[in-house]
Order: C-alpha cells, then sequence, then structure tokens
C-alpha cells in the first residue's frame, strides 16, 4: 500500500517537474563563454614527444632484432606486378576505409 | 551526441586546449546548467547565467582533473554544485533571497492548475539541501549515486534528502490541487 503511495507521489512530482522543465535558449551563451576563456599554453607538443619516443624505440627495436635489413631483403624478392597491384589498391582500400570512418549521411547507393 | 563525443571533446580540450572542442561540450550542456542555476536561485537570470558561465570557465580550466569515471555531465554538475554554493556564501544569497522580490517576480496565481504552477514557491519550502537533490533528481534525471556524486555526500543521506522533499512536496502539491485537474 505505502509502495503504491510512494510510485504515485513519483509520478506527481515526475510529471509536474517535467512540466516545469523547460529548454534554456543558447542567446549568445556559449559564444560569451567562448570569449571569456582563458588562454592556455599550447600543449601540442606533448603528442609530438610522444610520437618521437615511439619512433626511436621502434628504430631501436627493428635495428637490434635484425627486422629491417630482412625487410629490405624480402622487399627484394618481391615481383614488379606485386608492387604495381599494391599501388593499384591503395586508393580502393584507402576509399573504404574513409567511407566507413565517415558520419552516414549519405549513402553511396 | 553521446558520450563517447564528451569523451573525444574533453580530450581534445585537456591534450590541446582546442576552444571549438569546448564550445561544442558548451553548447551541449548549457540548458540544463543554466536551468539548474535558474531553480537554485528561484528565476534570477543574470545570476543563474554569470554562475553558468563561472561554472564553464572551471570546468576548461581544470579539464585535466575529469578522470571519466562518473560521466562529464555529472562532474559539470558537481562543479555547478560547488560554485553555486561558494556563491551562496560569500553574497548569503541563498539564504537572504527577499521572499517579496520573488513574488513580485511571479504572477500570483488566483486559481490553481499545472501549467501556471510556480516552481520556485514550491522549492522554497524546501531546504536548500532537499532543493538540489530534488531538482537533480526529478528535473535533471540523475540518479541516487549521481546526486551523491555532485553533492559529495553519502548514498544514504541522499535518499534521505530526496525521500523528505518528496513527502513536504507531496503535500504542497496536494494541497495546491496539482493533480487534481
Amino acid at each position: 500500500m505505502q509502495d503504491m503511495e510512494t510510485t504515485d507521489t513519483d509520478k506527481m512530482l515526475k510529471s509536474f517537474f517535467d512540466e516545469q522543465k523547460q529548454k534554456v535558449e543558447d542567446n549568445g551563451f556559449s559564444q560569451r563563454t567562448l570569449r571569456n576563456l582563458p588562454e592556455q599554453t599550447d600543449r601540442t607538443w606533448i603528442v609530438w614527444v610522444f610520437a618521437l619516443i615511439g619512433v626511436i624505440i621502434a628504430t631501436a627495436i627493428a635495428i637490434n632484432t635484425g627486422l629491417i635489413v630482412q625487410t629490405l631483403q624480402l622487399l627484394q624478392h618481391i615481383p614488379v606486378y606485386y608492387w604495381l597491384g599494391g599501388i593499384f589498391c591503395f586508393p580502393l582500400v584507402g576509399g573504404i576505409g574513409f567511407y566507413f570512418a565517415q558520419d552516414r549521411t549519405y549513402r553511396l547507393i | 551526441m553521446s558520450n563517447t563525443d564528451d569523451i573525444r571533446w574533453v580530450a581534445q580540450v585537456a591534450l590541446f586546449g582546442d576552444k571549438s572542442a569546448f564550445d561544442k561540450l558548451t553548447c551541449k550542456y548549457q540548458s540544463s546548467i543554466r536551468r539548474f542555476f535558474l531553480n537554485l536561485t528561484m528565476g534570477d537570470g543574470p545570476l543563474s547565467d554569470d554562475l553558468a558561465q563561472e561554472t564553464f570557465i572551471k570546468a576548461y580550466l581544470n579539464i585535466t582533473s575529469f578522470k571519466g569515471i562518473s560521466g562529464f555531465s555529472t562532474w559539470l554538475y558537481r562543479i555547478a554544485y560547488n560554485v553555486f554554493y561558494d556563491s551562496a556564501r560569500a553574497r548569503k544569497h541563498y539564504d537572504d533571497i527577499d521572499e517579496q522580490e520573488i513574488d513580485g517576480q511571479q504572477h500570483t496565481l488566483s486559481e490553481f492548475s499545472a501549467e501556471k504552477m510556480d516552481i520556485y514557491k514550491a522549492l522554497k519550502i524546501l531546504r536548500k539541501e532537499e532543493q538540489t537533490a530534488v531538482l537533480l533528481f526529478y528535473m535533471e534525471d540523475k540518479t541516487h549515486k549521481e546526486v551523491a556524486k555532485i553533492m559529495d555526500c553519502p548514498l544514504g543521506t541522499v535518499k534521505t534528502y530526496i525521500l523528505k522533499g518528496k513527502e513536504k512536496l507531496s503535500v504542497y502539491l496536494t494541497n495546491a490541487g496539482y493533480g487534481n485537474n
């Protein structure tokens, strides 16, 4: 019985607050806030530092394990038409990847 | 716009200080934060906008402290809650709200109807903690746990605030004839 009353009260309050809930229009508020944001130091360098560290580590591993030499030797044995096939496939693979990475606001067909 | 978008924008702001990403967050949450302040300040629009702007600026400056454990919205409300109570303490606004001023802002209702119900008068019968908890729970659709995080108090305490607020509002609204229409 008490649970029923609680549910009814909850419904009444929910309904009351839903009726009072209005969307506050922006009216330039976001722009004003954006203008008042303080300048912060550019932290883009963090990305470059980590990228550089990654490249250095990867290169060191590749040299120490002989991976670079092996890869170069392997590449020498790949026939030319394989290379050409790979190059011509690139736009196709890239295009498919690009299509799936987009917001689906359009369709091919 | 999902929570994934929020995380992406937060990362852009935190890493690059990207203001356009922060603008997207502001556009998404300005309505709910300003409405929250409007209700807490009993309809004081200019004060609400000032407090909302302070909230967003604080969020921008401290965005690296957002851990992503709770949602961005909950984190933002937590800042808003602190901004409001800091402001209330500084101005003694909360306790000294002039009732006549509030009455002047609102229409005096001779005949009760759901559409014209004065939410501020209803909220005035609650204690400030109850107001906040009830607003977050019923109007901003936050869960008990989220309200507890926002108000930084135990879950049991939040449930008590909401229960007491609910009881008082229930009596008030029933006496005012709400729900009989």
